[in-house]
Protein backbone atom coordinates (compact mmCIF):
# COMPACT_ATOMS: atom_id res chain seq x y z
CA UNK A 1 0.00 0.00 0.00
CA UNK A 2 1.39 3.40 -0.98
CA UNK A 3 2.24 5.85 1.78
CA UNK A 4 -0.38 8.32 0.33
CA UNK A 5 -3.36 5.58 0.51
CA UNK A 6 -2.29 4.74 4.02
CA UNK A 7 -2.67 8.77 4.77
CA UNK A 8 -5.96 9.10 3.04
CA UNK A 9 -8.13 5.96 4.22
CA UNK A 10 -7.82 6.95 8.27
CA UNK A 11 -9.31 10.26 6.75
CA UNK A 12 -11.69 8.96 4.56
CA UNK A 13 -13.17 6.66 6.99
CA UNK A 14 -13.21 9.30 9.40
CA UNK A 15 -15.14 11.53 6.37
CA UNK A 16 -17.45 8.47 6.43
CA UNK A 17 -18.36 8.81 10.13
CA UNK A 18 -18.14 12.73 10.66
CA UNK A 19 -20.30 13.59 7.78
CA UNK A 20 -22.78 10.79 8.36
CA UNK A 21 -23.27 12.47 12.04
CA UNK A 22 -23.58 15.60 10.03
CA UNK A 23 -26.40 14.54 8.12
CA UNK A 24 -28.29 13.39 10.86
CA UNK A 25 -27.69 16.45 13.18
CA UNK A 26 -29.76 18.58 10.48
CA UNK A 27 -31.87 15.55 10.42
CA UNK A 28 -31.89 15.29 6.14
CA UNK A 29 -33.48 12.47 4.37
CA UNK A 30 -30.02 11.26 3.17
CA UNK A 31 -26.95 9.35 5.25
CA UNK A 32 -24.12 10.69 3.44
CA UNK A 33 -22.06 7.90 5.31
CA UNK A 34 -20.00 6.98 1.91
CA UNK A 35 -18.52 10.07 0.81
CA UNK A 36 -15.26 8.78 1.62
CA UNK A 37 -15.54 5.60 0.41
CA UNK A 38 -16.81 7.25 -3.20
CA UNK A 39 -13.87 10.09 -2.65
CA UNK A 40 -10.83 7.45 -2.33
CA UNK A 41 -12.26 5.01 -4.92
CA UNK A 42 -12.25 8.23 -7.35
CA UNK A 43 -8.96 9.69 -6.32
CA UNK A 44 -6.71 6.02 -5.93
CA UNK A 45 -9.22 3.87 -7.78
CA UNK A 46 -11.36 0.71 -7.10
CA UNK A 47 -8.39 -0.98 -4.24
CA UNK A 48 -8.35 1.87 -2.40
CA UNK A 49 -12.14 2.48 -1.99
CA UNK A 50 -12.94 -1.34 -1.09
CA UNK A 51 -10.48 -1.06 1.70
CA UNK A 52 -12.04 2.66 2.65
CA UNK A 53 -15.71 0.92 2.93
CA UNK A 54 -14.37 -2.17 4.81
CA UNK A 55 -12.73 -0.48 7.84
CA UNK A 56 -15.61 2.14 7.46
CA UNK A 57 -17.97 -1.04 8.50
CA UNK A 58 -15.75 -2.63 10.83
CA UNK A 59 -15.64 0.87 12.78
CA UNK A 60 -19.00 1.32 12.62
CA UNK A 61 -19.61 -2.30 14.06
CA UNK A 62 -17.79 -1.35 16.67
CA UNK A 63 -19.57 1.55 17.48
CA UNK A 64 -22.86 0.71 16.88
CA UNK A 65 -23.05 -3.22 16.71
CA UNK A 66 -21.56 -5.69 14.56
CA UNK A 67 -25.00 -6.89 13.00
CA UNK A 68 -24.76 -4.57 10.25
CA UNK A 69 -21.50 -5.90 8.69
CA UNK A 70 -23.21 -7.51 6.22
CA UNK A 71 -23.78 -4.12 4.63
CA UNK A 72 -20.20 -4.16 3.62
CA UNK A 73 -21.04 -5.36 0.35
CA UNK A 74 -22.52 -1.98 -0.45
CA UNK A 75 -19.93 -0.20 0.47
CA UNK A 76 -17.93 -2.28 -1.93
CA UNK A 77 -20.36 -1.93 -4.62
CA UNK A 78 -20.18 1.86 -3.85
CA UNK A 79 -16.38 1.75 -4.61
CA UNK A 80 -16.83 -0.48 -8.13
CA UNK A 81 -19.59 2.13 -9.01
CA UNK A 82 -17.84 4.91 -7.98
CA UNK A 83 -14.67 3.80 -10.14
CA UNK A 84 -16.36 3.05 -12.82
CA UNK A 85 -18.29 6.48 -12.99
CA UNK A 86 -14.98 8.02 -12.24
CA UNK A 87 -12.93 6.03 -15.48
CA UNK A 88 -15.94 7.11 -17.56
CA UNK A 89 -15.81 10.90 -16.43
CA UNK A 90 -18.99 10.53 -14.73
CA UNK A 91 -18.15 13.46 -12.60
CA UNK A 92 -17.79 15.98 -15.23
CA UNK A 93 -20.74 17.76 -14.82
CA UNK A 94 -23.92 17.97 -12.12
CA UNK A 95 -26.36 16.16 -14.38
CA UNK A 96 -23.74 12.89 -15.31
CA UNK A 97 -23.01 12.95 -11.36
CA UNK A 98 -26.77 13.01 -11.04
CA UNK A 99 -27.67 9.69 -13.79
CA UNK A 100 -24.38 7.80 -12.02
CA UNK A 101 -25.34 8.73 -8.56
CA UNK A 102 -28.95 7.54 -9.37
CA UNK A 103 -27.60 4.53 -11.11
CA UNK A 104 -25.89 3.55 -8.16
CA UNK A 105 -29.00 4.04 -5.79
CA UNK A 106 -31.25 1.56 -7.53
CA UNK A 107 -28.01 -1.19 -7.34
CA UNK A 108 -27.59 -0.39 -3.83
CA UNK A 109 -31.09 -0.58 -2.86
CA UNK A 110 -31.73 -3.53 -4.46
CA UNK A 111 -29.12 -5.52 -2.72
CA UNK A 112 -29.92 -3.67 0.48
CA UNK A 113 -33.29 -4.83 0.08
CA UNK A 114 -31.97 -8.38 -0.38
CA UNK A 115 -30.05 -7.96 3.08
CA UNK A 116 -31.92 -6.44 4.61
CA UNK A 117 -35.15 -8.61 3.97
CA UNK A 118 -33.94 -12.04 4.19
CA UNK A 119 -31.60 -11.33 7.78
CA UNK A 120 -33.66 -8.78 9.49
CA UNK A 121 -36.77 -9.20 8.18
CA UNK A 122 -36.96 -5.52 7.12
CA UNK A 123 -36.01 -3.46 10.16
CA UNK A 124 -32.29 -2.17 10.50
CA UNK A 125 -32.70 1.72 11.12
CA UNK A 126 -33.34 4.82 11.52
CA UNK A 127 -35.16 6.55 8.34
CA UNK A 128 -35.32 3.59 5.69
CA UNK A 129 -37.37 1.44 8.23
CA UNK A 130 -39.98 4.10 9.37
CA UNK A 131 -40.03 3.86 5.67
CA UNK A 132 -40.87 0.39 5.35
CA UNK A 133 -43.32 0.27 8.19
CA UNK A 134 -45.25 3.21 6.90
CA UNK A 135 -45.56 1.38 3.37
CA UNK A 136 -46.65 -1.65 5.42
CA UNK A 137 -48.83 0.24 7.36
CA UNK A 138 -50.63 0.90 3.97
CA UNK A 139 -50.85 -2.59 3.19
CA UNK A 140 -48.15 -3.29 1.30
CA UNK A 141 -46.49 -6.89 1.39
CA UNK A 142 -43.29 -7.03 3.58
CA UNK A 143 -40.88 -7.59 0.72
CA UNK A 144 -42.75 -5.13 -1.70
CA UNK A 145 -42.40 -2.74 1.56
CA UNK A 146 -38.65 -3.10 2.27
CA UNK A 147 -37.90 -3.17 -1.31
CA UNK A 148 -39.57 -0.20 -2.33
CA UNK A 149 -37.91 2.11 1.25
CA UNK A 150 -34.15 0.64 -0.20
CA UNK A 151 -34.81 1.72 -3.49
CA UNK A 152 -36.37 5.00 -2.07
CA UNK A 153 -33.80 6.03 0.46
CA UNK A 154 -31.03 4.77 -1.87
CA UNK A 155 -31.48 6.22 -5.00
CA UNK A 156 -32.03 9.67 -2.85
CA UNK A 157 -28.98 9.35 -0.95
CA UNK A 158 -26.27 8.07 -3.86
CA UNK A 159 -27.41 10.61 -5.96
CA UNK A 160 -26.61 13.68 -3.62
CA UNK A 161 -23.73 11.54 -2.35
CA UNK A 162 -22.48 11.74 -6.37
CA UNK A 163 -23.12 15.17 -6.47
CA UNK A 164 -21.44 16.09 -3.88
CA UNK A 165 -17.88 14.45 -4.70
CA UNK A 166 -18.68 15.88 -8.18
CA UNK A 167 -18.97 19.63 -7.23
CA UNK A 168 -15.89 18.59 -4.88
CA UNK A 169 -13.81 17.40 -7.62
CA UNK A 170 -14.68 20.31 -9.96
CA UNK A 171 -13.80 22.85 -7.46
CA UNK A 172 -10.37 21.45 -6.64
CA UNK A 173 -7.52 23.55 -7.44
CA UNK A 174 -5.45 21.38 -10.68
CA UNK A 175 -2.21 21.69 -7.89
CA UNK A 176 -4.25 19.19 -5.85
CA UNK A 177 -6.25 17.27 -8.65
CA UNK A 178 -2.52 16.61 -10.39
CA UNK A 179 -1.39 14.21 -7.86
CA UNK A 180 -4.58 11.87 -8.77
CA UNK A 181 -5.14 11.10 -12.39
CA UNK A 182 -8.05 8.91 -12.09
CA UNK A 183 -9.97 11.82 -10.42
CA UNK A 184 -8.31 14.36 -13.41
CA UNK A 185 -9.93 12.16 -15.94
CA UNK A 186 -13.30 11.67 -13.68
CA UNK A 187 -14.07 15.61 -14.14
CA UNK A 188 -12.95 16.07 -17.83
CA UNK A 189 -9.47 17.63 -17.09
CA UNK B 1 -10.00 -5.01 33.86
CA UNK B 2 -7.94 -2.14 33.11
CA UNK B 3 -4.89 -4.29 32.93
CA UNK B 4 -6.33 -7.26 30.78
CA UNK B 5 -4.49 -7.90 27.86
CA UNK B 6 -6.09 -5.87 24.83
CA UNK B 7 -7.41 -9.01 23.33
CA UNK B 8 -8.90 -10.83 25.68
CA UNK B 9 -12.11 -8.03 25.99
CA UNK B 10 -12.03 -8.51 21.99
CA UNK B 11 -12.33 -12.08 22.39
CA UNK B 12 -14.81 -11.71 25.22
CA UNK B 13 -16.99 -9.63 23.16
CA UNK B 14 -16.43 -12.02 19.75
CA UNK B 15 -17.81 -14.82 21.90
CA UNK B 16 -20.98 -12.66 23.06
CA UNK B 17 -21.68 -12.17 19.70
CA UNK B 18 -21.05 -15.52 18.42
CA UNK B 19 -23.04 -16.81 21.27
CA UNK B 20 -26.43 -14.12 20.14
CA UNK B 21 -26.37 -15.57 16.97
CA UNK B 22 -26.22 -19.45 18.02
CA UNK B 23 -28.24 -19.37 20.95
CA UNK B 24 -31.82 -20.64 20.86
CA UNK B 25 -34.19 -17.00 21.26
CA UNK B 26 -36.30 -15.99 23.10
CA UNK B 27 -35.08 -17.39 26.39
CA UNK B 28 -31.01 -17.95 25.38
CA UNK B 29 -30.84 -14.06 24.19
CA UNK B 30 -32.42 -12.42 27.13
CA UNK B 31 -30.61 -14.58 29.29
CA UNK B 32 -27.52 -13.66 27.37
CA UNK B 33 -28.35 -9.60 26.95
CA UNK B 34 -29.24 -9.90 30.75
CA UNK B 35 -25.88 -11.39 31.52
CA UNK B 36 -23.86 -8.93 29.04
CA UNK B 37 -24.90 -6.22 30.90
CA UNK B 38 -24.31 -7.44 34.49
CA UNK B 39 -20.93 -7.93 32.79
CA UNK B 40 -20.49 -4.56 31.02
CA UNK B 41 -21.48 -2.85 34.81
CA UNK B 42 -19.24 -5.18 36.87
CA UNK B 43 -16.42 -4.45 34.62
CA UNK B 44 -16.98 -0.42 34.60
CA UNK B 45 -17.97 -0.49 30.88
CA UNK B 46 -21.77 0.93 32.30
CA UNK B 47 -21.54 3.29 29.82
CA UNK B 48 -21.95 0.54 27.08
CA UNK B 49 -25.58 -0.66 28.46
CA UNK B 50 -26.94 2.86 28.37
CA UNK B 51 -25.52 3.93 24.81
CA UNK B 52 -26.55 0.18 23.78
CA UNK B 53 -30.56 0.98 24.81
CA UNK B 54 -30.28 4.52 23.66
CA UNK B 55 -29.22 2.80 19.94
CA UNK B 56 -31.49 -0.35 19.69
CA UNK B 57 -34.63 1.44 21.80
CA UNK B 58 -35.82 2.51 17.92
CA UNK B 59 -35.21 -0.54 16.41
CA UNK B 60 -37.51 -2.05 18.81
CA UNK B 61 -40.08 0.28 18.24
CA UNK B 62 -39.93 -0.32 14.72
CA UNK B 63 -39.74 -4.28 15.36
CA UNK B 64 -42.94 -3.93 17.66
CA UNK B 65 -44.29 -2.39 14.40
CA UNK B 66 -43.88 -3.63 11.98
CA UNK B 67 -43.90 -7.14 12.93
CA UNK B 68 -46.48 -7.23 15.91
CA UNK B 69 -48.46 -5.02 15.20
CA UNK B 70 -48.37 -5.43 11.33
CA UNK B 71 -47.37 -8.90 10.58
CA UNK B 72 -49.66 -11.70 9.87
CA UNK B 73 -52.26 -13.99 11.23
CA UNK B 74 -52.90 -15.62 13.62
CA UNK B 75 -53.22 -12.77 15.97
CA UNK B 76 -53.70 -12.59 19.54
CA UNK B 77 -56.09 -10.83 21.04
CA UNK B 78 -54.81 -8.28 23.46
CA UNK B 79 -57.10 -8.19 27.02
CA UNK B 80 -57.38 -4.33 26.62
CA UNK B 81 -58.34 -4.68 23.21
CA UNK B 82 -56.57 -4.63 19.56
CA UNK B 83 -54.55 -7.47 18.68
CA UNK B 84 -51.43 -8.14 18.21
CA UNK B 85 -49.69 -10.80 15.38
CA UNK B 86 -48.23 -13.98 17.33
CA UNK B 87 -45.48 -14.73 15.05
CA UNK B 88 -44.76 -10.79 14.59
CA UNK B 89 -44.28 -10.72 18.50
CA UNK B 90 -41.96 -14.06 18.61
CA UNK B 91 -39.94 -12.55 15.86
CA UNK B 92 -39.51 -9.21 17.96
CA UNK B 93 -38.96 -10.59 21.16
CA UNK B 94 -35.96 -12.76 19.62
CA UNK B 95 -34.67 -10.49 16.85
CA UNK B 96 -34.95 -7.53 19.88
CA UNK B 97 -33.13 -9.64 22.30
CA UNK B 98 -30.48 -10.55 20.04
CA UNK B 99 -29.96 -7.41 18.68
CA UNK B 100 -29.37 -5.78 21.80
CA UNK B 101 -27.29 -8.62 23.15
CA UNK B 102 -24.53 -7.60 19.99
CA UNK B 103 -24.93 -3.90 20.44
CA UNK B 104 -24.38 -3.96 23.85
CA UNK B 105 -21.28 -6.72 23.47
CA UNK B 106 -19.98 -4.37 20.62
CA UNK B 107 -19.86 -1.06 22.50
CA UNK B 108 -18.58 -2.45 25.78
CA UNK B 109 -15.26 -3.60 23.77
CA UNK B 110 -15.18 -0.16 22.12
CA UNK B 111 -15.67 1.82 25.52
CA UNK B 112 -12.82 -0.13 26.95
CA UNK B 113 -10.57 -0.38 23.82
CA UNK B 114 -7.07 1.47 24.13
CA UNK B 115 -5.73 1.51 20.82
CA UNK B 116 -1.85 2.67 22.10
CA UNK B 117 -2.00 -0.92 24.25
CA UNK B 118 -3.85 -2.55 21.16
CA UNK B 119 -1.51 -1.60 18.80
CA UNK B 120 1.96 -2.53 21.27
CA UNK B 121 0.32 -6.07 21.70
CA UNK B 122 -0.42 -6.51 17.92
CA UNK B 123 3.27 -5.47 17.23
CA UNK B 124 4.59 -7.36 20.36
CA UNK B 125 2.58 -10.58 18.49
CA UNK B 126 3.89 -10.00 14.82
CA UNK B 127 0.26 -9.24 13.35
CA UNK B 128 0.52 -7.16 10.11
CA UNK B 129 1.27 -3.96 11.41
CA UNK B 130 -0.32 -2.05 8.54
CA UNK B 131 -3.66 -3.68 9.52
CA UNK B 132 -3.14 -2.32 13.33
CA UNK B 133 -2.03 0.68 12.65
CA UNK B 134 -5.03 1.77 10.33
CA UNK B 135 -7.48 0.86 12.33
CA UNK B 136 -5.79 2.95 16.09
CA UNK B 137 -5.10 5.54 12.91
CA UNK B 138 -8.99 5.79 11.60
CA UNK B 139 -10.10 6.32 15.68
CA UNK B 140 -7.59 9.09 15.68
CA UNK B 141 -8.89 10.67 12.84
CA UNK B 142 -12.41 9.92 13.56
CA UNK B 143 -12.14 12.27 16.54
CA UNK B 144 -9.80 14.79 15.09
CA UNK B 145 -12.67 15.38 12.29
CA UNK B 146 -15.36 14.59 14.30
CA UNK B 147 -13.51 18.20 16.42
CA UNK B 148 -13.09 19.91 13.17
CA UNK B 149 -16.70 19.46 12.30
CA UNK B 150 -18.15 20.82 15.89
CA UNK B 151 -15.42 23.73 15.16
CA UNK B 152 -16.15 24.25 11.47
CA UNK B 153 -20.29 24.58 12.64
CA UNK B 154 -19.52 27.09 14.65
CA UNK B 155 -17.45 29.26 12.74
CA UNK B 156 -19.90 28.74 10.27
CA UNK B 157 -23.29 29.73 12.45
CA UNK B 158 -21.47 32.92 13.56
CA UNK B 159 -20.83 33.76 9.79
CA UNK B 160 -24.78 33.72 9.10
CA UNK B 161 -24.93 29.96 8.28
CA UNK B 162 -28.68 28.19 9.18
CA UNK B 163 -28.96 24.68 10.39
CA UNK B 164 -32.61 24.89 11.26
CA UNK B 165 -35.77 25.99 9.49
CA UNK B 166 -37.07 24.39 5.99
CA UNK B 167 -35.27 21.04 4.25
CA UNK B 168 -33.91 23.51 1.62
CA UNK B 169 -32.06 25.89 4.46
CA UNK B 170 -30.63 22.59 6.05
CA UNK B 171 -29.43 20.85 2.85
CA UNK B 172 -27.80 24.43 1.64
CA UNK B 173 -25.51 23.97 5.00
CA UNK B 174 -24.81 20.73 3.86
CA UNK B 175 -21.78 22.25 1.43
CA UNK B 176 -20.44 25.26 3.76
CA UNK B 177 -20.08 22.33 6.47
CA UNK B 178 -18.91 19.28 4.51
CA UNK B 179 -16.37 20.62 1.68
CA UNK B 180 -13.85 22.11 4.23
CA UNK B 181 -13.62 18.46 6.07
CA UNK B 182 -12.99 16.85 2.40
CA UNK B 183 -10.62 19.64 1.72
CA UNK B 184 -8.67 19.31 4.31
CA UNK B 185 -8.38 15.47 4.16
CA UNK B 186 -7.00 15.95 0.44
CA UNK B 187 -4.51 18.46 1.22
CA UNK B 188 -3.15 17.26 4.69
CA UNK B 189 -2.74 13.33 2.37
CA UNK B 190 0.53 14.05 0.99
CA UNK B 191 2.05 15.72 4.69
CA UNK B 192 0.88 12.79 6.31
CA UNK B 193 1.94 11.03 3.76
CA UNK B 194 5.91 11.66 3.97
CA UNK B 195 5.62 11.74 8.00
CA UNK B 196 4.69 7.82 7.63
CA UNK B 197 7.37 7.36 5.31
CA UNK B 198 9.95 9.21 7.42
CA UNK B 199 8.73 7.27 10.62
CA UNK B 200 9.62 3.65 8.71
CA UNK B 201 5.90 3.21 7.00
CA UNK B 202 7.69 0.98 3.78
CA UNK B 203 9.53 -0.72 6.43
CA UNK B 204 9.21 -4.62 6.27
CA UNK B 205 10.25 -6.95 8.79
CA UNK B 206 9.91 -7.18 12.26
CA UNK B 207 9.01 -3.98 14.51
CA UNK B 208 9.80 -4.21 18.39
CA UNK B 209 6.99 -3.38 21.01
CA UNK B 210 8.41 -0.20 23.34
CA UNK B 211 5.51 -1.62 25.79
CA UNK B 212 3.80 -4.54 24.85
CA UNK B 213 1.23 -5.20 27.68
CA UNK B 214 1.71 -8.06 29.50
CA UNK B 215 -0.63 -11.59 28.70
CA UNK B 216 -1.55 -13.34 31.45
CA UNK B 217 -2.46 -16.62 32.38
CA UNK B 218 -5.77 -15.62 33.14
CA UNK B 219 -5.76 -13.61 30.13
CA UNK B 220 -5.08 -16.67 28.21
CA UNK B 221 -7.82 -18.98 30.10
CA UNK B 222 -10.56 -16.06 29.70
CA UNK B 223 -9.51 -16.02 25.98
CA UNK B 224 -9.76 -20.30 25.79
CA UNK B 225 -12.94 -20.55 28.12
CA UNK B 226 -14.57 -17.95 25.41
CA UNK B 227 -13.78 -19.94 22.07
CA UNK B 228 -14.58 -23.57 24.17
CA UNK B 229 -18.07 -22.06 25.64
CA UNK B 230 -18.84 -20.90 21.62
CA UNK B 231 -17.81 -24.13 20.28
CA UNK B 232 -19.58 -26.21 23.21
CA UNK B 233 -23.19 -23.82 22.31
CA UNK B 234 -22.60 -24.54 18.80
CA UNK B 235 -22.03 -28.23 19.10
CA UNK B 236 -24.93 -28.61 21.32
CA UNK B 237 -27.33 -26.78 19.02
CA UNK B 238 -26.27 -29.06 16.20
CA UNK B 239 -27.17 -32.08 18.37
CA UNK B 240 -30.04 -30.79 19.36
CA UNK B 241 -30.77 -29.78 15.97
Amino acid sequence: MSPRLFALVPAAVAINLVVGRIAAELSLPVYLDTLGTMLVAVLTGLPGGVLVGTVSQLLAGMLSGYQWLPFVVIQWLIALLAALAASRGGFATPFRSAIWGAGCGVLCGLVSAVISFVLFRGVTAGGVSAIGALLRGLGLPLSTAVTSASLLTDILDKTVAFLVVGALLRALPRRILGRFPVAARAVGR
Amino acid sequence: MTRAHPFTGGAVSLAAIALALILPAPRGTIALYLAICLGAWALGAGRAVRLGLLAVAPIWLLLFIMHAVLGEAPRLVLPWGGTLSQPGVDWAVAQGSRLAAIVTASLAFAVRFDPHRFLQAAVARRWPWSAAFLLVATLDAAERFGDQARRLREAQRTRGLRVRGSLRVRARAVPALVFPLLLTSLTEADDRALALESRGLTHHGPRTAVDPPEDSRSDRIIRWGSLTVVVAVAWWRWIAA
